[in-house]
C-alpha cells in the first residue's frame, strides 16, 4: 500500500496500514532489534562465552552432586544433567541481560514517537523484544553444541516427548516475552526499571526452574511455584523433554501453559492501556 | 489543515509539603497542584502554510504540539488535523503527520542511519520503488551520502537533525511539526535545514508548524507567526503587522563630533547618545506615520552637524524581545 502524495490533497477517510503491511512492519521491528544486538562485537562474544561457560559449569556441578549415585530424589543423573544444560541454554534466550528497548526509549523520550506511529506501540515493542531475544539464539546454539560434544545431552524421552517439547518451549517463550514486557512497563510509573529487572531476573531464574529443577525443592516450595507462571517458562517444557512416557500429564501441562498465555496477555493489555493513558494524560 | 479550538491542557502534580519531614509528607500527601500549560488556545494553519509558533521557554509551545500530534490528550477543547482528531485516532493521524523534536531523536541510535529509514519505510507501509526514489531525492538535497552508513549515535548534531527531518518526511505527510529543528546547529547547518523545509513546502505543499528560538528561522520561512506566553496566545498575524503593531517607530543613528545637551529637533526624538571613537553616536526615533523619513533626516541634519547617517528598522527579534519582556513585567 502506498500513501497518497500528490499536492492539492483533500481530506479523505482515514487511511490505515493494511494487515499485510502491518505484519511486514512488525517483522521489520523484530529484524531491527535483532541486528542491534550484534552491533557491539564484545557484547556478542561475551554472550557466547557466558552461555557456553554456564553449560560447562552446570554439567560439572551436577555430575559432582550426583557423584557415584545414579539417582537422587527419584531423578536419574542423566536426566538431571540434560535438564541443567538445556535450562542454562533456555535461560540465555528467555532471560537476557540486555533489556532496554522500552527502558531506553522512556528515558530519552523517544517513546513519544512510538505513540505516533501508524502501528500500535504494543506489537512494535513485543516484536523488538522478541527480535532481541532471538538474537541470543546463536550464542545459545553454540552453548548447546558444546553440551552435545561433551556428551551432556540425552535425546528426548521419546519421539512424542520431543514433539510435545517443541510446542511447550514455544509457549514458554511466549510467556517469558509477555512477562518481560510487563516488567518493562513498570518504567512508565517509575522511569527506572533496571533495578526492578535485576530483581525479577534473579527471581525468575530460580522460580522458573532454570537454575534448579523444581523436583529437588521441598514440596511446599515446588507446589507454590507451580502455581506461578514462571515454572511454565522452563520447568514445564524440560519436564516434558525428559519424560519417557508422555500422556495425560503432558496435555495438562501444555493446557496450563496455554491458560497462562491467555491470562498474562489480558493482564499485559490492561497494563499497557494504563501505561499509554498515563503517558498521554501526564505527558510521561 | 490544523485546527485547534479553545485548547486547554492542565497538569497536576503532588503538592510539595513545606517544613519538617517535608520529604515523607510530600510522598504521602494526596494534595495536588494543578497548572495550566495551555490555556484556551485557538489557532488554524491552512494547507500549505508555514506558521511560526513562538514563545519564551515554558510558554506552552511543546505542550500544544504534543496535543496536535496526538501524544497528549487535551484537558478540554477541540483539535483536528486533516479532519482527524489526533488523540482519538492516533494510527490514522500518524500517516498524516511528521514531527521533528530537536531535543530528541526518532532514529534508532545503535544502527546505521540507513537502517532507520528502512524501518520507517516498513512502519509506514511505503511502496519499495516510491521509498527508494524519495530517499534518493532527500539524500541528495541534504547531502547525506557520506554518513548514511554511520551509526546514528556517531553522527554530529547537524547530521542527526538532517536524518530526523528525512525520517519525518519519508512518507510525505501533508502536515509537519517542527519543534526547534535548528537548536544547537551552526550557521551553515541552519541554512541547509531552512532551505530544505522551504523546498518541501513549495514542492509538496506541506503545511508546517514551526517553533524556534532563532528568529531568523521565522524570517526565512514563516509568513505568519503565533506568539504564546503563559499558555495564552498573545499575537496571531503576519510578520509585517507584528512589526508595525509593536514597534511603529523607526530609528536614525547619526555620527557627530558634538551633540549639544539642549538639542531639540522637531519630530524625531533624541533617545540616546553614546561615544564612539572621537565622535558621538546619537539615536533618533520617529513614527513614519507622523513624519516621513526624508523630512526627519532633513530636520536632524539642519539641527546638527553630522558626518554619517544610518536608518534602521527595529527587527522582528527586537519586537519579540519586547513582547516577552512585557509578559514578564505583567507577572
Amino acid at each position: 500500500m502506498s500513501i497518497a502524495t500528490a499536492p492539492g490533497r483533500t481530506v479523505s477517510a482515514p487511511v490505515r496500514l493494511g494487515a499485510a503491511a502491518g505484519s511486514r512492519a512488525v517483522l521489520a521491528c523484530a529484524g531491527q532489534a535483532w541486528r542491534a544486538q550484534f552491533v557491539f562485537r564484545a557484547a556478542t562474544w561475551s554472550g557466547i562465552i557466558g552461555a557456553t561457560l554456564q553449560v560447562v559449569l552446570v554439567m560439572l556441578v551436577w555430575a559432582a552432586v550426583y557423584g557415584a549415585r545414579t539417582e537422587v530424589a527419584g531423578v536419574d543423573q542423566r536426566d538431571a544433567i540434560t535438564y541443567a544444560v538445556l535450562g542454562a541454554v533456555i535461560a540465555a534466550v528467555f532471560q537476557p541481560f540486555v533489556y532496554d528497548t522500552l527502558y531506553g526509549r522512556l528515558r530519552t523520550g523517544a517513546i513519544a514517537f512510538d505513540v505516533m506511529r501508524p502501528l500500535s506501540a504494543v506489537p512494535m515493542t513485543l516484536a523488538q523484544q522478541a527480535g532481541a531475544a532471538a538474537a541470543q539464539l546463536p550464542a545459545a546454539g553454540i552453548a548447546l553444541g558444546v553440551g552435545l560434544l561433551l556428551g551432556a545431552l540425552d535425546a528426548p524421552g521419546s519421539l512424542l516427548s520431543g514433539l510435545a517439547f517443541s510446542l511447550s518451549i514455544l509457549l514458554g517463550f511466549t510467556i517469558a516475552q509477555i512477562l518481560n514486557s510487563m516488567i518493562g512497563l513498570v518504567g512508565f510509573w517509575t522511569l527506572e526499571v533496571s533495578g526492578a529487572f535485576h530483581i525479577y531476573r534473579m527471581f525468575v531464574q530460580f522460580s522458573s526452574g532454570a537454575l534448579i529443577p523444581l523436583w529437588f525443592m521441598p514440596a511446599w516450595l515446588s507446589g507454590g511455584l507451580s502455581f506461578l507462571p514462571f515454572s511454565s517458562q522452563v520447568f514445564v517444557p524440560l519436564t516434558i523433554y525428559v519424560d519417557p512416557a508422555p500422556g495425560t500429564q503432558t496435555l495438562v501441562a501444555i493446557g496450563v501453559q496455554l491458560l497462562w498465555v491467555l491470562i498474562l496477555a489480558v493482564l499485559a493489555a490492561v497494563l499497557w492501556r494504563r501505561a499509554i493513558r498515563r503517558l498521554v494524560i501526564f505527558g510521561g | 489543515m490544523i485546527r485547534a479550538e479553545n485548547l486547554v491542557k492542565e497538569f497536576s502534580r503532588p503538592r510539595r509539603v513545606e517544613g519538617r519531614f517535608s520529604g515523607v509528607r510530600s510522598f504521602l500527601s494526596t494534595q495536588k497542584v494543578v497548572s495550566r500549560a495551555v490555556d484556551d488556545v485557538s489557532l488554524q494553519v491552512d494547507d500549505g502554510e508555514i506558521v511560526g509558533y513562538l514563545g519564551p521557554n515554558g510558554a506552552g509551545k511543546s505542550t500544544t504540539i504534543k496535543m496536535l500530534t496526538g501524544i497528549l490528550v487535551p484537558t478540554s477543547g477541540h483539535v483536528e488535523v486533516e479532519g482527524i482528531v489526533p488523540w482519538q485516532d492516533r494510527r490514522a493521524n500518524a500517516l498524516n503527520i511528521g514531527a521533528v523534536f530537536g531535543q530528541r531523536t526518532q532514529l534508532w541510535t545503535d544502527l546505521p542511519l540507513r537502517e532507520s529509514f528502512e524501518l520507517i519505510s516498513r512502519l509506514y507501509g511505503l511502496d519499495r520503488a516510491d521509498y527508494r526514489r524519495s530517499l534518493d531525492v532527500f539524500v541528495d538535497l541534504l547531502d547525506m551520502g557520506p554518513f548514511m552508513d554511520t551509526a546514528v549515535r556517531a553522527l554530529s548534531l547537524g547530521q542527526r537533525m538532517r536524518g530526523d527531518l528525512v525520517a519525518a518526511m519519508l512518507y510525505r505527510p501533508p502536515v509537519l511539526y517542527l519543534d526547534e529543528p535548528t537548536v544547537g546547529l551552526d550557521v551553515v547547518a541552519k541554512v541547509r535545514i531552512r532551505e530544505f523545509i522551504a523546498e518541501q513546502n513549495r514542492s509538496e505543499g506541506t503545511t508546517v508548524l514551526l517553533t524556534t528560538h532563532d528568529i531568523a528561522d521565522i524570517e526565512h520561512l514563516a509568513q505568519r507567526v503565533v506568539i504564546i506566553d503563559e499558555g495564552r496566545i498573545l499575537y496571531d498575524g503576519d510578520l509585517e503587522a507584528l512589526r508595525s503593531r509593536y514597534a511603529p517607530y523607526r530609528e536614525i543613528v547619526v555620527r557627530a563630533p558634538l551633540v549639544p545637551e539642549d538639542l531639540h529637533v522637531d519630530g524625531p526624538d533624541l533617545v540616546g547618545t553614546r561615544p564612539d571613537g572621537d565622535d558621538l553616536l546619537a539615536t533618533f526615533r520617529f513614527d513614519p506615520e507622523v513624519i516621513a523619513a526624508p523630512a526627519a533626516i532633513h530636520r536632524i541634519t539642519t539641527a546638527l552637524e553630522v558626518t554619517d547617517i544610518t536608518s534602521r528598522e527595529p527587527g522582528v527579534e527586537d519586537v519579540i524581545r519586547q513582547i516577552y519582556l512585557d509578559g514578564e513585567a505583567r507577572r
